[in-house]
């Protein structure tokens, strides 16, 4: 009982903080400035989405925030605690997942292993209970059917929801995801949108990158837009939709057409 | 006599630097460290022995014969290796120890027919050829040693200068530098890897019937401690750098010559074992690389 | 069955001792670690093991423990140094290593014999004591390459970025790789000198490493099986081919040649791939008839 109140009264601590801050974070690689002084601010509870075209550093950006990419100034502080110095694998460990852009997984090993190693770093009673769970994962995204199989006998959107269950087993706080959708056809995209709003009701709060605007409109409760490595507009989606720096950045003369 | 030492360094350094000069030009730019570099350098010295022993040869037909035979070895070793395996690999990455370990394959058949036909014993040349000594000012140099020195430092330095100025160079050492890139920009990776293997080759057995002339005779065995030292060489001059392998070589020899003037013989390998090691760790790019040779 | 063995026992003894020296380069291959110093390490803990017999007048356990250690801590010691090298850097770093060791046994005067090598560390060892010191480090690999850990493992090979992102120790196991390497191929190189008496530094070479890596590349590198079936293939290949016996070099070639071009997980590769395709082929032809009804 104790245990269970104790529990109780740090998530809701939790939920009044800020999930994650982003403190003038900037990424410089040689003359080029990826991130240029970014400051944001997650709360938990809701799906976040950072627009922006190619170039503009919103794929950098989550690499900082994971750590694998090293940052030039600025700071990250998550449910309290600033990871700013620690190495990258912390990451995970703290309560953060992520997919990447491109598809990352063990070509020799089973859809199953593969979404178990989402959990093999964790807590033995997380590890413990994700045995029966890693079932239930695969239920939710729609790979049952291939859990004996290998990822390259797979299709490219069943390869994608693979990721994604392998991100999402160890119960993360924070899911980031990087262009989540890419190369799926319209009803899959729908249906990863429906399962991130499923995620997002047993209290994993989300932040995608994506190219699709239409899909972050209908799937995020907030936007974040980045141009130039630079913070351009924030705030609910149809407005920074029509942001007239977001408007430009996108159609106009600011468009970056550099990868 | 150190002036003769530094003749005897210079002759020694020029055969390394043939030898390596083919391994680093495969290497920077395509990416391949071929482990089956030496056994082509010892294989080709011991095709133009045995033609020798049927027939006795002047000099330049039996250097032919060996430049020949290696261009062919590693041309033959690309198609029937390291081209398979590359189409096999998902990546570069991948294939680079699978390419090692094909090299290490590779190597193996010419050295065990050498040893069989052979015996194990050294093997050198019948040739019209007769090195000539010199002397002057207390020097002792011989014909072939000038011919070393000069072919070496004459093909260094071309190869240097043809990497940079040349189309065929630059196009090779875009590859070097981002493989994917330069095939988009249509470079033809698998022709012109062919024809820089051909000519690592053709070095390498220019370099086998040199030294197998300078010393009279080599053993099958020589080619795989040659390799130990031409990768020394290389990690020394920094990988990429033709410049870096021509003054890797020198600084190699001078110090190997130094090791064995002050009478420490048996610490000669020791030179290159160490040297691999220590630049490695204390600047691994070497003196002119520019290749990234650490993770991040 | 007994007298088969009397007649074979130098060859099962070859066998097991082959078998850990290959391990002692799988291991860090299986981690996605480049290196060859297992066989640097066989060096020291042979001869660190026939000095305890020869100087020292160790007996034959302690000396080979010695070994083992010893050669354990000089190569995890050389991880740490190298750990920054990538790729083929670090394989060559690794063989300059176990060349230098060769080397120091050459000069090593009347400590470690010089270029002759000593003689005369006669261990009592066993073929019992073989095997049972083989299976307890199998069965501490098998281990690692069940479950988790062994999830772990490959991820630390196949994608070392993304085993960071999944909060994986990745230069925490490459490290650990170095020690286990150490520890068997010290043992290898202890339990073969002592069962031969005499080690000289001719034996400390890169043929070793070529031995290790063609039982690793031909048997599979990603198990300890795979080690198995290539030490088992070159240790009596030599006695059912005579013709191989007799071109023996030549013929090893071509198979490493032919194992890395067409088979790059082995024989063991090949076994597992065809179970997996027998395994899954309903999965498989459900996937298929998908596809072609969307086609």
């Amino acid at each position: 009982m104790v245990e269970n109140i104790a529990e109780d009264v740090v998530a809701e601590t939790r939920r009044d903080r800020a999930l994650l801050e982003v403190n003038d974070v900037a990424v410089h690689f040689g003359g080029v400035k990826a991130v240029d002084g970014i400051t944001l601010e997650m709360r938990p509870g809701h799906i976040y989405g950072v627009l922006g075209p190619n170039g503009s550093g919103k794929s950098t950006l989550l690499g900082a925030m994971t750590r694998l990419t090293p940052m030039t100034r600025g700071s990250f502080v998550f449910e309290g605690n600033d990871y700013t110095k620690r190495p990258a694998r912390t990451v995970h460990h703290m309560g953060i997942a992520r997919t990447f852009q491109t598809v990352r997984l063990l070509d020799d090993r089973s859809v199953r292993d593969n979404i178990l190693l989402g959990q093999d770093t964790l807590s033995k009673a997380t590890r413990k209970e994700a045995d029966s769970r890693v079932e239930e994962v695969m239920e939710r995204v729609g790979v049952t059917s291939v859990a004996r199989m290998r990822p390259d006998e797979l299709s490219y959107g069943m390869q994608r929801r693979v990721e994604f269950a392998r991100a999402i087993i160890g119960r993360p706080r924070l899911l980031l995801l990087d262009e989540p959708t890419a190369g799926m056809n319209s009803s899959e995209r729908e249906e990863i949108g429906a399962l991130m709003k499923q995620l997002l009701a047993e209290g994993i709060t989300q932040f995608i990158v994506e190219h699709d605007v239409q899909m972050m409109v209908d799937t995020c409760d907030y936007l974040f837009a980045m141009n130039f490595g630079k913070l351009i507009a924030e705030g609910v989606p149809v407005d920074v939709v029509r942001h007239p720096a977001v408007q430009e950045a996108y159609l106009g003369k600011g468009a970056g057409t550099h990868a | 006599m150190p002036v003769q030492d530094v003749l005897n360094a210079a002759t020694l350094g020029s055969i390394y630097l043939l030898f390596t000069l083919g391994m680093a030009l495969v290497w920077g730019t395509i990416g391949i460290l071929n482990f089956a570099h030496g056994a082509t350098f010892m294989f080709s010295a011991f095709i133009a022995h045995v033609v020798t022993k049927q027939v006795e040869l002047p000099f330049l037909p039996v250097v032919a014969i060996a430049v020949v035979v290696g261009a062919v070895m590693s041309t033959l070793t690309q198609l029937l290796a390291f081209q398979p395996i590359l189409k096999r690999s998902k990546n570069q990455h991948a294939a680079e120890m699978r390419i090692l370990i094909g090299g290490i394959g590779v190597a193996a058949i010419p050295l065990a027919l050498a040893q069989r036909y052979t015996r194990s014993s050294p093997f050198g040349f019948q040739s019209t050829y007769d090195a000539q000594v010199y002397e002057f000012l207390g020097l002792r140099i011989t014909t072939t040693a000038v011919i070393i020195i000069v072919t070496g430092l004459t093909i260094g330095v071309a190869l240097t200068i043809w990497l940079r100025r040349s189309r065929q160079g630059l196009a090779l050492r875009a590859i070097g530098v981002d493989a994917e890139t330069s095939a988009g920009m249509g470079v033809n990776r698998p022709a012109l890897a062919l024809g820089t293997m051909a000519v690592a080759g053709g070095l390498a057995g220019l370099a086998g019937a040199l030294l197998t002339f300078q010393l009279g005779a080599i053993a099958p065995e020589t080619g795989d401690i040659l390799l130990i030292k031409a990768f020394a060489i290389v990690v020394l001059g920094g990988l990429g750098s033709m410049l870096g392998t021509v003054l890797g070589a020198y600084i190699l020899a001078a110090a190997e010559t130094f090791v064995v003037v002050m009478n420490w013989g048996t610490w000669v390998n020791a030179v290159s074992f160490g040297l691999i090691f220590l630049i490695l760790l204390v600047r691994p790019q070497g003196l002119l690389g520019r290749k990234e040779v650490r993770r991040t | 069955m007994s007298d088969w063995y009397a007649m074979n026992v130098v060859l099962v003894q070859t066998t097991l001792t082959t078998l850990l020296l290959a391990l002692s380069i799988q291991v860090p291959l299986r981690f996605g670690v480049f290196s060859f110093a297992g066989v640097g390490a066989f060096g020291i803990g042979g001869y660190t093991a026939a000095m305890a017999m020869v100087h020292g007048e160790w007996t034959t356990w302690p000396a080979v423990l010695l070994g083992m250690v010893v050669a354990g801590v000089c190569t995890f010691a050389l991880g740490l140094v190298v750990q920054r090298l990538s790729g083929l850097y670090m394989g060559m770093a690794t063989i300059a290593f176990t060349l230098i060791v060769s080397v120091l046994a050459v000069n090593g005067g009347d400590w470690t014999g010089g270029p002759m090598g000593l003689y005369g560390a006669i261990g009592e060892i066993t073929t019992t004591h073989i095997v049972i010191a083989v299976l307890v480090v199998v069965a501490a690999l098998a281990w690692t390459e069940l479950g988790g850990l062994g999830r772990k493992v490959d991820t630390v090979r196949e994608d070392p970025e993304l085993a960071n992102a999944l909060g994986i120790n990745v230069n925490g196991y490459r490290r650990l790789s170095f020690l286990v390497s150490g520890l068997i191929g010290g043992l290898a190189g202890a339990i073969t000198t002592l069962l031969r008496s005499t080690i000289t530094p001719a034996e400390v070479n890169f043929h070793l490493v070529i031995l290790a890596l063609t039982a690793i590349v031909v048997g599979g590198a990603r198990s300890w099986v795979g080690a198995l079936i290539g030490a088992i293939i070159f240790v009596w290949l030599p006695t059912f081919l005579s013709f191989v016996q007799e071109w023996e070099k030549v013929a090893y070639g071509f198979i490493v040649a032919a194992a890395a071009i067409y088979l790059p997980n082995g024989v063991l590769g090949v076994a597992k791939d065809l179970w997996h395709k027998v395994r899954t082929r309903e999965e498989r032809a459900q996937v298929a008839a998908a596809l072609t009804k969307e086609s």
